[in-house]
């Protein structure tokens, strides 16, 4: 491992599928000086979770070839190797409420896109150490 | 077959006797007819030919009746156990001197197998009957129960076996309740309107949509229309018919949040995601630049955008209430915290009305039993109110006390508009709003409907009293934690899950 500078950016790995969204949230985490890797596959950001160390995984749960909620599964569930990283669903879809409780069990938070601004998004992640 | 050898044996041996004694006679009348009478040829013909005759009528005869003895004796015994011939005797054994052995053997198989297909019936519930009627049910691809008097299954058919996932004969006999544990979207259940109708009607029919049944052996839920038919005085004692329209798939894709509604609301919730961040981009980049009237417009503008957003969230909660799928989780609460805290958050968009909030809280109020959430919703939709209809007046005050029956009762008066008397009865229907206010101020038009829905899952109440020009006051109770514990014996489980309706569970054999 490389070894990094105390205060070192936070690397935030946000997964999205729609660009005009994550153009927006680039711009406000770099903006508050995190390192933004964006990913709209979930089959990649998997293993891109797997191989890098990220502070934070924003997950957006309606994504191509593999749910958001199966990469949350095989990044939490029971028996994977455990990870370092947050996790942190965003998401617009409505949740039917014993599924979000599940999904809330295994991410460290779960926020609805269309209920917070960019900068209201950074302020969150600035409080998840 | 010892007994069948037996048995042939003696047949034989009876056919050589009668033919030896047959052909005895003819010889014997023959020797008569030469030496006694001296008979002549042609008249000795005669005499034989006609004596043989007489004695192969005589001999078939009693052959007849003898031989088919065991036979008919067979036959008898199956005629006997047979529902359809129920006035045959049963056999009398030992009038059969021939094949003793083995009509006695037949016969006991005969009653054994009737034995066995008796008790098939019998646990089959089944009590041997129209068979017609049988054929139809059990052709019907719908589940189809037929309950008793005493709300026992009398008969259930096949489809009605596979829906349920037990036998046919697991189910005959039980207890309706015991088989199917009901839950419905709306009252009355199932064994209320059976109820009322026993004592009622003499027939009686209705419908239920969206009903909920555990399948405890698989561990699934099946969802289905169900309809009932009662009719008091049938004479076999089919009381009450009920038939299930299953629509399991259908219901569950509601359920899952998959249908039209959560569609629509994620697709409008992708451009107000986007909206918010371009204005707020704008807004960063842009404050200090712009003259007042575009500062205005794009305060306007970012707020516009978040109404939209609560906006998609009141249509999911009212979708939610309507379809009873609104959970409150009450918990054990301080009152005047939670007032505060929504007086708090509102007190700055208050001054900015030149509205001052007044609070006057009771002391000692005790804990309450609450979802934290959905009442803070309900306080700050009563100030939001509050604050647009205040008009020229300056002043809101919020009271918390005791009321006369022992529960919380807070109020949020103002002393501007008030409300015209003609909408005061629709004033808790959604997107009720007269005329007048829409136009001179903002609102999604869900906010009462949803405080009401809010405070009567509660198990509270909230009321209005209003006169125009004078002001409004909103008061709404709620439940002292105490009492919640004691009437839901929640015992040590902090927890207390209520629905907006909630599903109104069937009588049930499965509830303890």
């Amino acid at each position: 491992m490389d070894s990094q500078p105390p205060s070192r950016a936070r690397k935030i790995l946000c997964v999205e599928d729609e660009r005009f969204i994550s153009e927006l949230y680039v711009r406000a985490l770099t903006k508050a000086g995190y390192q933004v890797v964006v990913e709209q596959d979930g089959q990649k950001a998997l293993e891109l979770a797997r191989t890098n160390q990220f502070d934070i995984i924003l997950l957006d749960l309606m994504i191509p070839t593999i749910t958001g909620i199966d990469v949350l599964r095989q990044l939490r569930g029971a028996g994977q190797k455990p990870l370092k990283s947050k996790i942190v669903i965003t998401t617009n879809l409505e949740q039917r409420e014993d599924i979000r409780a599940d999904i809330e069990k295994q991410a460290d938070a779960y926020l609805v896109k269309a209920e917070i601004t960019p900068k209201e998004l950074v302020a969150f992640l600035d409080t998840i150490k | 077959m010892d007994n069948f050898q037996r048995f042939a044996t003696q047949v034989r041996n009876h056919l050589l006797l009668m033919m030896l004694a047959s052909n005895g006679l003819i010889i014997l009348g023959w020797w008569v007819g030469v030496e006694v009478f001296h008979a002549n040829p042609s008249g000795l013909l005669f005499l034989s030919i006609t004596l043989a005759v007489a004695l192969s009528l005589l001999i078939a005869t009693v052959s007849t009746t003898y031989l088919t003895k065991p036979v008919r004796l067979v036959s008898q015994a199956i005629m006997h156990v047979s529902p359809d011939s129920a006035n045959v005797p049963a056999p009398e054994l030992k009038s059969s001197p021939l094949g003793m052995e083995l009509v006695t053997n037949l016969v006991t198989h005969i009653y054994q197998l009737s034995s066995v297909v008796a008790e098939v019936e019998k646990a089959a519930g089944k009590q041997p009957h129209n068979l017609g009627a049988d054929f139809v049910a059990n052709s019907l691809p719908l589940p189809l129960l037929v309950l008793d008097k005493e709300q026992n299954v009398l008969f259930a058919n096949k489809a009605a076996a596979m829906y349920l996932k037990r036998e046919v004969q697991d189910i005959t006999g039980q207890n309706v309740y015991s088989v199917l544990d009901m839950s419905f979207a709306a009252a009355p259940t199932f064994d209320k309107w059976l109820a009322e109708a026993k004592t009622n009607k003499a027939v009686a029919s209705k419908r239920w949509e969206h009903v909920k049944a555990a399948i405890p052996a698989e561990n699934i839920t099946r969802q289905f229309d169900l309809a009932a038919y009662f009719n008091q005085s049938n004479p076999e004692g089919y009381e009450t018919l009920l038939v299930f329209f299953d629509h399991t798939k259908q219901y569950e894709k509601d359920d899952q949040g998959l249908g039209f509604l959560a569609l629509a609301v994620h697709e409008l919730r992708s451009p107000v995601t986007l909206l918010r961040g371009y204005i707020e981009a704008f807004e960063d980049e842009l404050d200090g630049k712009l003259d007042p009237e575009l500062t205005d417009f794009m305060h306007k503008m970012k707020a516009s955008a978040q109404k939209l957003s609560s906006f998609i969230n009141n249509i999911l909660d009212v979708s939610r209430i309507e379809t009873d799928r609104l959970t409150l989780k009450l918990h054990e609460e301080s009152w005047p915290d939670i007032v505060k805290a929504a007086v708090d958050d509102i007190s700055l968009r208050a001054r900015l009305h030149g509205v001052e909030i007044e609070v006057t809280i009771t002391d000692n109020l005790p804990t309450v039993g609450v979802d934290r959430v959905g009442m803070y919703e309900v306080v700050s939709n009563l100030l939001d109110n509050a604050i647009k209809y205040s008009g020229q007046s300056k002043k809101i005050v919020v009271s918390a006390g005791l009321s006369n029956e022992g529960l919380v009762q807070t109020t949020v008066q103002d002393f501007g508009v008030g409300i015209p008397v003609s909408i005061m009865p629709n004033l808790f229907e959604k997107f009720y709003r007269s005329h007048r206010s829409k136009e001179q101020v903002g609102g999604t038009g869900l906010g009462l409907y949803l405080s009401k829905a809010i405070v009567e899952a509660h198990g509270g109440h909230i009321w209005v009293q209003s006169k125009e020009g004078q002001g409004s006051v909103f008061g709404f109770t709620v439940v002292p934690y105490a009492q919640l514990a004691e009437t839901s014996k929640a015992g040590d489980n902090k927890d207390i899950v209520r629905g907006a309706h909630g599903w109104i569970k069937n009588h049930s054999l499965y509830r303890g």
